[in-house]
């Protein structure tokens, strides 16, 4: 057979093995009793939920709680399904199984546009997109808390695995009391007869139910609800009012030693020589010094172990240490800035790009514009690197002793996390122990666990003895994945009633997915880049209805290391498009809510949202004195949300209020939306003002607090949420609350002062 | 050396500690008491906020020389789980912590800010907090600092919680 011919034969036959496969169901998330290791007492039901003796429910917990309340949402969600009181529900850090991997954050990496995917009109591309890589992603099974997916992904298998905990619980009463399934109730957590008057609780049928058919499965419709959709107080708020909450710098396993971390201050660079190491070692409380190798994207540097963080802190500093600096040459920031706005300008006049979203005869309808007396906007925005800047800086614990590995990490990614760790010390993944503590925040630098390998490099030589690896402010600023700084151009010419009849978008950053798949899942990494959604979702996505569109992003790789940052391409995209609409209005002589609301047209549920914060805001009423409005709606994560902000200016800016709408689908716990929605747009807001990483020859300027300010509580204005009832499929919060608020306060300062800004951070 | 916390003696081992360090070190790593944060280490994000002899004190930049003989007060001693102290019993009623990481430092700046001040104003919480908290917690920080002043003024009567932030828009 000649090659050729083989290699077309064994492509059919993988295509029909891909088609095959994909037809299969997809693999169940329900998990089997052996995945759950037992005390005293406790039976397992399925691979998520056991039941105590004392009929408590102990409740596998395999997502990272940072901050966005998911240990409480997802307890909601069993607790709701079990009918048992939301407090008789305790968390156990789940293992390590494809059942806990994460599949709607897979999906939603898809680049669907969002006219293609309305709930209910999905179209048979996104149907078809959505099964495959949803059923991969169950295969793969990764483990990752991130995209405001939590809710989405657990929505379906966590209520099923408790629905069928329940039937189960219930079906072993029914066979021991001789009475029929239909006649047996179950309220906050007891199951009851009432004709014949018996009730226990669930420990007493435990036993007998783990060995107990199933019957029929059925959801609780969403009318007998008792806890979804109220808001239920969080499970971890005590603990951080009292300083008992264990984050990962908090763990203290007996014989702790504490090591300080320093990295090349050239990001890429390495350290060379150390010429003074041994008299800093002979200062009180320094006890070794280790090199630390450049693995899972780490810039090299070293650490030294102490008896106390300060200790080792204060030696590592001592240190003199010669640097060299990245093998391929230095960057600065400033630089960057300039290429991708280059980058973006060839790719806007050149059909350049990856076009993301393509919709009419975009070159005819240019042409037809030009000369004919319609009027063209035309800008270029920019948005800059920023840091996570999460409170608890970079952190991990580790023991390696008698070929074991445990490891204390507050991380997004448990899986690879383990892995990481393993390959560090040399194990099989079998043989490393990953402990979750609490995020002291996470906003996407967690969903990296480089750090892990520093620990365990260092926990190799301390004979045994666990050791905790802490980065200082600086390390942690200078040392983060960044967000990508961004570049777009856009132009749209306007009709004759003032609505954009072509829009052409080009814009140019980093891809981020790749370089994290290279840092944290390498054997998944191919030879080239996959395109990668991340830094253009945000524009191609756009609700607006315009006949003829490009929208396209140039994927580029500038040398700095960059990663997932709180509503990733989001963050930058929706002040570029939300501003630009903003020019297109201005340019109509239209009012910005009417406008965007002539665009809306076939997006239902954007033209609620929008109407709603703009209802509540007032916006048809005159601002007071020397005050202005701006606004912005943007959809990310699944997420719909339409922001109104109110500033003044003068004698210096104050941002007097903000009023939110959100419409995330079915929610689970309104308190919580409400605070991820004041949390969004804080962040937001410190970017918005505050935020900037610049680089100069690869070295990050910025190392605290100081020179990255935060926004302050005396800066945070009045936020006013409102959230739109809705019966669709719940999305994400952790995000969504974030993009729309630069726009919104750069729209409210061009209605205030006139002059257009088109670039983060904002100058006030 | 002994150093008086939450009202209790607490002996330090010699060979662990040195005059120079700073106390936020002290309590988290040689008494492991560590509700106290690390943050910046520069004293600009107050996540280290504990309380000497009743004042809002950043311990990562305060050296143990500075508060030998002095009552230091942390986190773990402003409430017992019985009996919380009137502004942990109002960051509960609010829903106050997100990732809770700068909720100790915030905690203690608030004690301290009633103890001078029982009926602050928003101006007043601008000033005294000026704690950094990454989530966004914030709004719900001035409101539960009002709820629980209004709380600890025993012959006012006890609010019910608020819906929303009680800060009026300005």
């Amino acid at each position: 057979m000649r090659r050729r011919t083989w290699l077309l034969g064994a492509t059919a036959a993988g295509g029909a093995l891909l088609v095959g496969w994909g037809l299969l169901p997809p693999r169940s998330r329900l998990g089997g009793k052996t995945l759950l290791a037992l005390q005293a007492g406790e039976v397992a039901l399925n691979g998520w939920i056991k039941i105590a003796a004392d009929g408590s429910v102990v409740l596998a917990m395999h997502r990272s709680e940072m901050g966005q309340g998911v240990h409480t949402a997802l307890a909601m969600l069993v607790a709701e399904e079990l009918d048992i009181g939301l407090d008789r529900i305790r968390l156990e850090q789940a293992g390590h199984d494809s059942i806990y991997g994460n599949v709607a954050m897979f999906v939603a990496a898809l680049p669907f546009h969002p006219r293609d995917k309305e709930p209910g009109h999905e179209t048979d591309g996104v149907r078809l997109g959505e099964r495959l890589v949803g059923k991969l992603a169950r295969e793969l099974g990764i483990n990752a808390t991130g995209g405001s997916t939590t809710i989405a992904d657990a929505w379906e298998p966590l209520r099923l695995a408790a629905a069928t905990a329940r039937a189960q619980l219930v079906g072993a009463a029914s066979l021991r009391w001789r009475q029929p399934r239909e006649e047996i109730t179950v309220q906050r957590g007891v199951i009851a007869h009432a004709a014949s008057g018996t009730r226990g609780h669930f420990g007493e049928f435990a036993a007998a139910a783990a060995g107990t058919p199933t019957g029929e499965v059925r959801l609780k419709p969403r009318e007998t609800w008792t806890l979804i959709g109220r808001p239920a107080p969080r499970n971890d708020v005590v603990a951080k009012s009292n300083g008992s909450a264990v984050f990962g710098l908090d763990v203290r396993p007996e014989g702790l030693l504490y090591a300080a971390v320093r990295m090349c201050p050239m990001l890429g660079g390495a350290p060379q020589r150390i010429t003074n190491e041994d008299e800093v070692l002979r200062r009180p409380g320094a006890l070794r010094l280790v090199r630390l190798p450049a693995l899972a994207g780490l810039t090299a540097g070293v650490a030294v172990v102490g008896r106390s963080t300060w200790h080792a802190q204060q030696a590592v500093d001592a240190l003199a240490i010669d640097w060299a600096p990245p093998p391929a040459g230095t960057v600065d920031s400033a630089a960057i800035a300039t290429a991708l706005e280059t980058r973006a300008r060839e790719a806007f006049a050149n059909d350049g790009g990856l076009p993301f979203h393509s919709r009419g005869d975009l070159a005819a309808a240019e042409q037809a514009a030009v000369g004919s007396g319609a009027r063209a906007v035309e800008a270029s925005y920019r948005a800059p690197y920023l840091a996570h800047a999460a409170l608890e800086p970079i952190n991990c614990t580790a023991r390696v002793k008698d070929g074991r590995v445990e490891v204390w990490a507050s991380t997004q990614v448990p899986g690879i996390a383990r892995a990481l760790a393993a390959r560090a010390a040399g194990v099989e993944e079998e043989a490393v122990t990953v402990h979750v503590t609490l995020l002291g925040g996470g906003f996407g630098r967690r969903l990296d666990a480089d750090f892990v390998t520093q620990a365990v490099a260092v926990a190799r030589v301390t004979g045994g003895r666990p050791v905790q690896i802490v980065w200082s402010r600086e390390q942690d600023m200078t040392h983060d994945y960044y967000r990508p700084a961004g570049a777009a151009v856009m132009k749209a010419w306007l009709g004759a009633d003032g609505k954009p009849q072509t829009l052409r978008i080009a814009s140019a950053g980093d891809a981020i997915t790749p370089r994290w798949m290279e840092r944290g899942l390498p054997w998944l990494t191919g030879p080239v880049d996959a395109p990668d959604k991340s830094t253009a979702e945000g524009l191609f996505d756009l609700p607006y209805e315009v006949p003829h569109q490009r929208i396209a992003h140039a994927a580029t790789r500038s040398g700095v290391p960059v990663g997932y940052w709180r509503a990733v391409g989001h963050s930058h995209n929706a002040f570029f498009s939300e501003s630009f609409v903003d020019e297109l209005a201005q340019a109509a002589g239209q009012d910005p809510v009417a406008y965007r609301l002539s665009l809306l047209g076939g997006m239902p549920r954007h033209a609620a949202v929008l109407r709603l914060a703009a209802d509540k805001a007032g916006w048809g009423s005159k601002p007071p004195a020397g005050r202005a409005r701006g606004v912005a709606l943007h959809e990310s994560f699944g997420t719909l949300v339409a922001q109104v902000v109110e500033v003044s200016a003068a004698p210096k800016l104050v941002i007097h209020r903000v009023v939110c709408a959100v419409d995330c689908g079915t929610v689970v716990n309104p308190a919580i939306v409400v605070r991820q929605m004041e949390s969004g747009i804080v962040f937001g807001l410190t970017a918005a003002l505050h935020g900037r990483i610049d680089i100069v020859a690869s070295e990050v300027q910025q190392k605290n607090y100081p020179d990255q300010k935060l926004l302050t509580l005396a800066e945070t204005p009045v936020i006013e949420t409102h959230l739109v009832p809705s019966t669709h499929a719940p999305a994400g919060v952790g995000e969504p609350g974030l993009p729309p608020i630069a726009p919104a306060l750069a729209n409210a300062l061009f209605a205030l002062t006139g002059v257009r800004q088109r670039e983060l951070p904002l100058k006030v | 050396m002994d150093l008086l916390i939450n009202g209790q003696p607490m002996p330090l081992p010699d060979d662990a500690v040195d005059p120079a360090m700073p106390l936020l070190w002290v309590l988290r790593d040689a008494l492991n008491l560590t509700g106290t944060k690390f943050g910046c280490g520069v004293s600009a994000c107050g996540a280290c906020t504990v309380r000497v002899d009743g004042e809002p004190l950043r311990s990562c930049v305060t050296p143990l020389s500075q508060v030998q003989g002095k009552a230091i007060q942390t986190i773990e001693g402003l409430g017992t789980p019985e009996t919380p102290h009137a502004l942990q019993r109002a960051w509960v009623q609010h829903q106050v912590p997100q990732c809770g990481y700068c909720q100790s430092g915030m905690l203690m700046a608030a004690a301290a800010l009633l103890d001078r001040n029982p009926r602050p104003t928003d101006a007043d919480i601008d000033a005294a907090l000026t704690n950094l908290c990454r989530c966004g917690t914030y709004p719900r920080v001035c409101a539960a600092i009002h709820d629980a002043a209004r709380a600890l003024q025993k012959d006012a009567p006890r609010p019910s919680a608020p819906a929303s932030a009680a800060r009026k828009a300005t």
